[in-house]
């Protein structure tokens, strides 16, 4: 017989491991048990001839004692190691407070929504995808040196369940692919990088998204080779729209997280209610953008998916909250109790950060308002300082503006601003938001799978880095 | 550490691949359990605990190579998972360039795992009140700001951790950690190998606002491999002193300034050179260091070892992951290139020969151009007289391919040999070959509780944009 909750343990024992959890007293425990199977094809050289698959199977127990944790995990579901875990985790409690058991009547089960289950095709299915993704690539641009592909699916079953009897079953797909091409010009060497992620299953491999992904491998390379670093200094930063929500990512969401502000560290430490931003401007982390990257059906304590303005009008209307900060602040979860694997106790973490439509009309009327200045629309990383604020990401392309109009390409520069003045400082913001689907993943202590997006927007003054 | 029955099961693997159809054959178990405490202003915040054990299969089917992994260690588990990686494995495109490495280049010396010294069995002995009285006797207390500071001001009444002057502390988290690892590697050519360490650490968050409000951070860590010679009392008080120092930033004017780079964060003007010495992207024109083998690229004064064989020291090791055997040796002689990092596929591919897979335990040696050797960063800074000493690195880049860097800068204006005042929000740009070209200094401070051992350097002419 198939059991409905996928892993080797008696549902009519999970009330008898919490109890062992909560032994020593304590508020809440959960148990989170997974098991995730992790597949790539590679492509180098012309062949896919390498690949591999990765099982990652275990629970993790917390028990939560007001504001404190206690945290373990098995690599088994054997009975013996199970409850060993969760004695280590109920180290956290020292009362003698007694738990009274709960039946679990309350089940939510997940459908499976793969319309083409990754785990039921064959490898083979996909080489021609990878193949196909070079040929293309080298039939657009005759510069081509190198072209490396990946394909990387993970299917992940989850079961939670908690203190208050509640069980939840989810499955939870996540499908990348992610392309490198080595352009060589005069021997000089050039990079692109392009890559789509989502949630959902095979099916998202489609001829529209490989000619979206060869599309963004070859777009702008002439641009990169002429690219020079503009003179560095403080001036106007156009952001277009899509990738540059790592803006809001790393200038805003991390100031945002619940936990942060719990411990007075953030730099929007009790500013909640007050204006942070124009009027008009509205500013989302949003866990229910079905097939999205940062899609969260529950979160990861049991919390259903949710889309929370953190900025409403200008004005914050919300951390992103897990149960601990929820309850801290007397407020219900977000949702946004995320952790990487079984292995971690879920902490206040992003899902899908954007920005939504403004009404400034087009990216071109923005572009035309800026008299020097400087376009950016490629990214790769960003970080940011907590409580200073302070924040930087890395622009892999973009333009100098000069009296209105594009010029000389840039690369390789960075943009170091700070958070509240720059969220003070977008004066302007286009009607053309974008979310962009590209493997964004955030690693604050531990990676989890997010997004980001934006609509074009002029930020008043960053520090972009130059000769 | 790692059991009879653990190894047997191990060994049993290469039985399974060859029956599932594998001519050739790798398996790594590794094993590890960590324990941590962390603390948040003062009171316990949250105890961890955690066991590992995984297995790594590499296979090589029929002229195809494939990597598997699984934390499923039941062995009728094992014989299924091992049978369906075979079955992928076949799916692939042969790759004649992927093969264990020869026989008479794995090590042969590392056979109890300990020979290193870096295993203390006093982790085997640790109790949970004894980690719990590691974090919370090195939390932050008032006065901890033993040292001055590095702008010279008598920190000790300056403020308090009550908030009652200057600053006030916003919030301080610690967290106490030890840990141990093991690793047991086979392969069907006759590789048997072991490693063992164990690690203890302790770390720490310190948040702390002026008198306007604003916020400022710092944070400090330690670790050894040994109990005895573990220091969490220095942690606290370094962060603190991190913190306060920042206090009061300036701007300061772009243009080309004198760079000293703390030893802390100066790991990361050497990481893109490594990167590129790496023989993967050197063989896909991915790299600033392509065609630079045995050419003097950078200045006379960089002198880079790879000193994996540091017995008793964090991070090293007699074999990297295909089983081959570390030695101690150099990478870049007086500014020459000697050695890509080639594994086994990539020396098939290039035709290089094989190397250990990466660096290891690199170390820069201590260099000065006047000849007379600065150990310290303050010596560094009187040195230099003017200049931009940078404390931390928040961000940026460094393109593979053409060396060209960007990174967000923290730290401090110097001038005549003195610490002036703070700078934020500032950019450091140019170009890695560039700007080992223009070294003035190496010192000779790096601490060994760090796995790259780079310590306080300078350079001329740097481009700062803030």
């Amino acid at each position: 017989m198939i059991n409905p909750l996928h892993f080797d343990i008696d549902p009519a024992r999970l009330p008898e491991l919490v109890a062992v959890a909560l032994r020593s007293g304590g508020d809440w425990c959960d148990l989170f048990f997974e098991d995730t199977v992790y597949t790539t094809l590679l492509l180098r050289d012309g062949e896919v001839s390498s690949g591999g698959s990765h099982v990652d199977y275990g629970c993790g127990i917390r028990v939560l004692c007001g504001e404190k944790t206690g945290y373990a995990y098995s690599e088994s579901t054997e009975w013996g190691n199970l409850v060993n875990a969760a004695k280590a985790a109920s180290a956290i409690a020292n009362s003698n407070s007694s738990y009274l058991q709960k039946d679990s009547h309350n089940a939510v089960m997940a459908v499976n929504s793969m319309k083409k289950d990754w785990r039921e095709s064959s490898a083979s299915e996909f080489v021609p995808v990878l193949q196909a993704i070079e040929s293309r690539i080298r039939a657009k641009d005759t510069r081509v040196h190198k072209v490396m592909a990946s394909l990387a699916w993970q299917v992940s079953e989850i079961l939670m369940y908690n203190s208050l009897g509640e069980t939840i079953r989810d499955t939870r797909p996540i499908g990348s692919i992610v392309v490198t091409t080595v352009f060589v010009k005069d021997g000089k060497s050039e990079i692109s990088n392009a890559s789509r992620s989502f949630s959902v299953g095979a099916e998202m491999i489609t001829d529209s998204l490989l000619d979206g992904l060869v599309e963004q491998a070859v777009r702008g390379i002439d641009e990169r080779f002429e690219a020079r670093r503009p003179k560095g200094g403080k001036m106007p930063v156009v952001m277009g729209a899509g990738a540059s929500g790592i803006l809001l990512h790393e200038a805003m969401g991390h100031a945002f997280e619940a936990d942060f502000n719990r411990k007075g560290q953030s730099i929007f430490s009790g500013m909640m209610g007050k204006p942070v931003a124009r009027k008009g401007i509205n500013i989302v982390d949003d866990g229910t953008i079905a097939g999205n990257r940062g899609f969260c059906r529950w979160d990861d304590e049991g919390t259903p998916g949710q889309k929370t303005y953190m900025v409403e009008d200008g004005i914050l209307r919300s951390y992103l909250h897990d149960r601990i900060s929820a309850k801290f602040f007397g407020v219900a979860p977000t949702g946004n109790g995320r952790r990487e694997s079984f292995r971690y106790n879920p902490i206040p973490r992003m899902r899908c950060t954007y920005m939504e439509s403004g009404a400034d009309g087009t990216l071109e009327d923005i572009i035309a308002s800026v008299k020097k200045g400087i376009f950016v629309d490629q990214f790769s990383n960003g970080q940011v300082k907590i409580g200073e604020g302070d924040f930087t990401f890395y622009v892999k392309s973009g333009r100098l503006i000069e009296n209105g109009r594009l010029t000389m390409p840039v690369k390789d520069i960075n943009i170091v601003g700070n958070g509240p003045r720059a969220l003070a400082d977008i004066v302007a913001v286009a009607g053309d938001l974008r979310i962009d689907d590209g493997t964004w993943t955030c690693g604050k202590e531990q990676s989890v799978p997010v997004s980001c997006g934006i609509p074009s927007v002029l930020v008043k003054q960053l520090t972009v880095g130059g000769e | 550490m790692i059991t009879s029955a653990e190894k047997a099961l191990t060994r049993k693997c290469l039985a399974m691949a060859a029956e599932a159809g594998a001519q050739k054959a790798r398996i790594s178990l590794t094993k590890s359990s960590m324990n941590l405490v962390s603390t948040l202003n003062g009171e316990v915040d949250r105890v961890t605990s955690c066991q590992d054990r995984s297995l790594s299969i590499v296979l090589f089917c029929d002229g195809r190579y494939g990597s598997y992994s699984t934390n499923k260690l039941d062995e009728g588990d094992l014989r299924i998972f091992i049978r369906k990686a075979a079955e992928m494995t076949l799916l692939l495109a042969p790759d004649s360039c992927r093969d264990l490495p020869a026989p008479d280049r794995t090590v042969k010396d590392a056979v109890r795992g300990t020979e290193l010294e870096i295993y203390d069995p006093a982790f085997e002995t640790i109790t949970p009140e004894q980690r719990r009285a590691f974090a919370l006797d090195n939390v932050v207390k008032p006065g901890a700001l033993r040292e001055p500071s590095l702008l010279g001001k008598p920190v000790e009444g300056r403020g308090s951790l009550s908030g009652a002057t200057d600053w006030k502390l916003i919030s301080e988290e610690g967290e106490y950690s030890d840990s141990d690892f093991h690793n047991y590697i086979v392969d069907s050519q006759g590789l048997v190998a072991m490693h063992s360490e164990t690690s203890f650490e302790y770390g720490t968050e310190l948040t702390i606002e002026d008198e306007g409000g604003n916020k400022y951070s710092g944070g400090w860590w330690t670790a050894s491999p040994s109990l005895k010679e573990f220091r969490p009392e220095e942690v606290g008080p370094a962060a603190l002193k991190e913190a306060v120092d920042q206090i009061g930033p300036r701007g300061c004017r772009s243009g080309k300034y004198t760079l000293v780079i703390d030893s802390e964060v100066s790991q990361k003007l050497v990481n893109p050179i490594l990167g590129a010495l790496n023989a993967y992207n050197v063989q896909q024109k991915n790299s600033f260091l392509a065609d630079a083998l045995g050419k003097k690229v950078f200045h006379e004064g960089m002198n880079l070892m790879d000193l994996p064989r540091s017995a008793g020291e964090l991070g090293a090791k007699y074999f990297d992951s295909e089983g081959v055997a570390t030695e101690n040796h150099s990478v870049i002689e007086n500014g020459v290139v000697r050695e890509y990092f080639v594994n086994t596929f990539m020396a098939n591919k290039t035709g290089l020969s094989p190397t250990c897979e990466d660096v290891v335990r690199p170390r820069l040696l201590p260099w000065s151009a006047d000849g007379k050797i600065r150990r310290t960063r303050q010596e560094i800074i009187d040195y230099c007289g003017d200049g931009i000493l940078v404390t931390d690195i928040e961000g940026g880049n460094s393109n593979t391919a053409t060396g060209d860097f960007s990174f967000a800068i923290q730290g401090y204006r110097f001038k005549k040999g003195k610490v002036a005042f703070p700078v934020r929000e500032m950019l450091i740009t140019g170009n890695i070959v560039t700007l080992w070209q223009n070294l003035i200094a190496a010192g000779d401070d790096a601490r060994l509780c760090r796995t790259k051992l780079i310590p306080t350097l300078a350079f001329k002419d740097v481009d700062f944009s803030g």
